[in-house]
């Protein structure tokens, strides 16, 4: 108590004297106002900028990121592909065989307890039909109930699959939230049934609206959660068969499919890596090195986008130095004039008993107050260009420019526009406090 | 009584180039506590030059000067700025007041540097000065919008407010008209009247006369040393 006590009364002349610096400056300024604004120009277009650039990167680096994470950052994605010499060879047979098979799915099952859930699935383009309506575009998926979680579906009502409709291949599905409302515009879905080809399902539950996951390049497309129609794997079996038939532009095709994909879940995101080259390993030796899949790690991407963004951070911070130095000179320019002009001035406060220091602190304040308005003014600005920008990006361009304000950078060049008054400040600031007293009260 | 200025031996050269000026050249004088001198002389006779070193803005080149007991001719620039806002007060020819500050921030300006803290203590202070040279009714006007003589008695209210050992004066009544210099120097008077140490350097021999000691200075040394002391005695026995 009395340490702290005594530290404040230590402290107590400097933060007087510093808060009547303060005032001076604000004062001094004030006087000069427009040659004061023009002066700090420089760094209220630096800060702006900064803050700008760095929010509209943040805001597509966000995008790219949550939808990696949307697809699982300890999930491993392994797809079927047609591999590129059955398509060359497509014309023989009708009918080509290829991919993921339920053998994949036995030898994942060894690996234990590092994969908590390992959720195959198969992919159907059907459409569902209720009464007259027909849901277009629609995509049958058959799978395990680990697939909710997975891909981190909610529902909105009902519940999804079970182990016991897989088991006892029950004709039961699950509706997308735009299948749903498609297909049930006014009644309640629960209980009706959809057909689907020439069977028909009970619809148990709706899936909650779920944003879209984008298509993130390789082997995975983008996928549109809200169109699936969810059936058991088991039934899916017996009751649509192993052939898909897929219409392409003027030639028809059919395709025999195992399984589309396989998700496993990792226990934790430090074995990721390591059970993705297991899986490649062992998908190699079982298929012959024959191509016919494609793995996926989200984690890998993520990773990858976080460098880019970091590399993008990098480019910023060196924008902005350059364009805070540039701002910098600016202001020790200004503030050199402003020493030459007010020698007089600094004359007769030394006479008056002003030490050195007093002028140097007088001075150096003086910049620092004026880059620091300098570094606010440019902040409203970033933080106006951010919020005006996109709107007119959107009008023009009917796009969305994502936009993230990254709080931090705020900070950042908040505190950066201070230490160029800091920086730049001191030299005028020496100069001036090095003035002889008596030439000073004699110049004009 | 111990003299509050002392100065022995006090030179004072300047360099330029290969050229050394020789301003003073051993100069030794003692001024008394409550005196009022008058420094006179030639342009280039070091009046100016010698003000400076009593001042604290210039320090001599050899010899000592004492204010007081204190030697601050070895000062450095940190302890005779401390001396010149804690002992001396300034009164300049062209009045130097701070053309952005009101009557009173001007009068305040040499307490911000002792470190004084102000409080509505010190602005009655400053504000009954500004009454005592009187402008009680211009507190709030800025140097620009006073006349010169007005301006100089701002100056005199500020070199009062840290109450000085010494008032320098750099020829106080050299802007002014006849008029306002009689003024000026009946202000002066009364202040010395009152106990203050009045130096002040002036080349006119009219406002010489108010002073009560006239020093005059020739090329850097003493020319003439002369009490005025008749014609004080009478303004002592009037006032």
């Amino acid at each position: 108590m009395s340490t702290s006590a005594s530290l404040f009364a230590a402290l107590g002349p400097i933060w007087t004297k510093l808060r009547r610096s303060l005032g001076l400056a604000i004062r001094s300024l004030w006087l000069q106002k427009l040659r004061a604004f023009l002066s700090v120009l420089g760094i209220i277009i630096g800060t702006g900028a900064v803050i700008a650039l760095m929010a509209f990167g943040e805001g597509s680096m966000q995008d790219a990121l949550e939808d990696i994470k949307r697809q699982g950052a300890t999930n491993v994605i392994i797809r079927s592909a047609k591999p590129p010499e059955e398509s060359a060879s497509a014309s023989r047979s009708f009918v080509s065989s290829y991919g993921l098979t339920e053998r994949d799915l036995a030898r994942f099952s060894t690996f234990g307890d590092s994969v908590t859930r390992i959720v195959p699935m198969r992919v159907f383009p059907i459409e569902g039909r209720y009464l007259d309506r027909i849901s277009p575009n629609a995509r049958v998926v058959a799978t395990t109930p680990g697939y909710a979680e997975v891909n981190k579906l909610e529902m909105a009502s009902g519940r999804f699959i079970v182990d016991d409709d897989d088991e006892g291949k029950e004709n039961v599905c699950v509706l997308g939230a735009e299948i749903a409302d498609k297909l049930f515009p006014f009644e309640d879905p629960l209980g009706h049934t959809v057909g689907v080809k020439s069977h028909f399902y009970r619809v148990v539950g709706v899936a909650k609206d779920r944003m879209p996951s984008g298509g993130s390049g390789g082997s995975l497309s983008a996928e549109d959660y809200n169109r699936d129609i969810y059936i058991p794997l088991g039934t899916s079996r017996g009751r649509i068969g192993e052939i898909v038939y897929t219409r392409a532009a003027g030639s028809r095709s059919a395709e025999k499919v195992r399984l589309s994909q396989i998700t496993l879940t990792v226990s934790d995101v430090g074995k990721v890596r390591a059970i993705g080259n297991e899986v490649r390993a062992i998908l190699e030796q079982e298929h012959n090195y024959k191509k016919d899949w494609l793995i996926t790690v989200p984690l890998d991407k993520l990773e990858e986008a976080e460098r880019a963004k970091e590399r993008f951070t990098n480019l910023m911070a060196m924008i902005a130095s350059i364009s805070l130095l540039v701002g910098g000179i600016g202001i020790m320019n200004i503030m050199l004039a402003t020493v030459t002009e007010r020698t007089r001035e600094i004359g007769i406060r030394r006479a008056l008993g002003a030490k050195r220091k007093d002028i140097t602190l007088q001075f150096l304040v003086e910049a620092i107050v004026q880059t620091s308005i300098g570094g606010v003014l440019g902040v409203f600005a970033g933080l106006a260009t951010i919020f005006t920008v996109p709107m007119i990006y959107k009008w023009v361009a009917e796009k969305a420019l994502p936009a993230q304000v990254h709080v931090p950078s705020i900070f950042i060049a908040l505190g950066f526009s201070i230490l160029v008054g800091v920086i730049f400040g001191l030299y005028p600031a020496w100069r001036a406090s090095r003035l002889d007293p008596i030439e000073a009260l004699r110049h004009d | 009584m111990p003299p509050i200025v002392r100065i022995e031996n006090l030179v004072k050269n300047y360099y330029m180039g290969t050229v050394t000026l020789n301003v003073l050249k051993g100069l030794n004088l003692r001024f008394d506590e409550g005196d009022f001198i008058a420094l006179m002389g030639p342009s280039g006779s070091g009046k100016s030059t010698l003000l400076n070193i009593l001042g604290c803005l210039d320090r001599p080149s050899s010899g000592q000067y004492y204010l007081g007991d204190t030697d601050v001719s070895a000062m450095n620039d940190d302890q005779l700025s401390e001396v010149r806002c804690t002992y001396l007060g300034f009164i300049f020819q062209s009045y130097n007041l701070l053309p952005q500050y009101t009557v009173v921030e001007n009068i305040e300006l040499p307490l911000i540097y002792q470190g004084v803290r102000l409080t509505p203590e010190t602005k009655a202070r400053c504000i009954a000065l500004a009454e005592m040279v009187g402008l009680a009714e211009r507190l709030d006007h800025r140097p620009l919008q006073l006349s010169g003589g007005q301006q100089q008695r701002v100056a005199i209210a500020r070199s009062l407010v840290n109450d000085p050992h010494v008032i320098l004066g750099d020829e106080p009544t050299g802007n002014l008209d006849s008029k306002t210099s009689v003024e000026i120097m009946q202000m002066l008077r009364r202040l010395n009247q009152s106990g203050k140490t009045i130096i002040m350097v002036t080349h006119e021999n009219d406002i010489a006369e108010w002073a009560r000691r006239v020093v005059r200075l020739r090329d850097g040394r003493v020319e003439s040393d002369i009490r005025n002391d008749a014609k004080t005695t009478v303004e002592m026995g009037r006032g």
